[in-house]
């Protein structure tokens, strides 16, 4: 069960990323804006981190068969993806992303030190807080614009940190239903996230080159 | 790349008459000083996005097909960019 959870979100990871980061793609090829140009890399990021680790699963369970993905694999699926979650970040301004707030500190510190044995667990803590970071910002934005797509994605990326926050969390509780919970939340949240794409209006748009 | 939004949508939509918006018109639409938005226009005519309509009294602009096919394109881009929170 928890191999074909792991398989249908990395997949679904793998095509939503896809799809937004060609679409990213198509709108830096045709306007030239460095805004473009920062969401591709984001969403080909997370594309391929979420397609490294679907990889890595479907490798195990058709050839390898160890009951385990191999844990480099798992890394560095989540490093990549980790990547494109700090340029979702960057495109929102990456100044306040240390501030000298002590109080500020004591909430952040500890996502850091309380998993430092191990690269996974500190690559999904950053990821955690990237992933806060899009959230906060984006809700910022919708309370600027009201468009309702923009709640969406802010929407999808809260889910995505809640969902690494409960992976990150269900190492304590080892075998219990936060795992589960964890993957279901991360689906759903891709799930908002490929939503306002469905909205933007391409009917009729023709691409050129480059301005 | 709003201000190039900006004089586009006003070559299309909001030109005073039919012989196009005159230098002087696309200033006050697009807020931006002459020297820049020559540059702006220039970079646009050649990219075919603008056609130059020399009159007696000045240079007008209108919009060309490929500049209503970028502009379209544009807003379908800014759109996607808004809904991240993002400006394009």
């Amino acid at each position: 069960m928890e191999f074909v959870l792991e398989i249908i979100l990395n997949l679904i990871g793998f095509v939503v990323g896809l799809a937004i980061g060609i679409f990213a793609h198509v709108g830096f090829k045709s306007t030239g804006s460095p805004t473009l140009f920062r969401l591709t890399i984001a969403f080909l990021s997370i594309s391929i981190g979420f397609g490294v680790v679907w990889i890595g699963y479907m490798a195990e369970s058709l050839i390898i068969h160890e009951g385990k993905i191999v844990p480099w694999v798992q890394t560095l699926g989540i490093g990549i993806t980790t990547v494109g979650y700090f340029f979702i970040a960057f495109s929102h301004s990456i100044k306040s992303f240390f501030p000298k707030s002590r109080y500020f500190k004591s909430i952040i510190v500890p996502l850091f030190v309380i998993p430092g044995n191990s690269i996974e667990h500190i690559i999904r803590s950053i990821s955690f807080i990237l992933l806060i970071y899009g959230t906060i910002e984006t809700i910022m934005s919708y309370m600027e614009n009201r468009k309702g797509s923009t709640i969406f994605v802010a929407s999808g990326l809260g889910l995505l940190a809640l969902g690494e926050f409960l992976g990150w969390y269900s190492v304590v509780f080892p075998g219990s239903l936060l795992y589960f919970i964890s993957i279901s939340t991360k689906i759903v949240g891709l799930g908002a996230l490929a939503v306002p794409i469905s909205k933007v209006p391409l009917m009729g748009m023709k691409f050129g080159g480059s301005l | 790349m709003s201000i190039i939004g900006d004089i586009l949508a006003t070559t299309r939509d909001d030109t005073p008459d039919e012989t196009g918006a005159s230098v002087t018109y696309l200033i006050r639409k697009a807020n931006v000083s002459h020297s820049r938005i020559s540059k702006i226009l220039e970079t646009l005519v050649q990219q075919g996005l603008l056609e130059q309509m020399t009159s007696e009294r000045a240079c007008k602009y209108k919009i060309s097909q490929k500049g209503r096919e970028f502009l379209q394109a544009y807003r379908g881009f800014r759109e996607f960019a808004d809904t991240f929170g993002l400006r394009i």
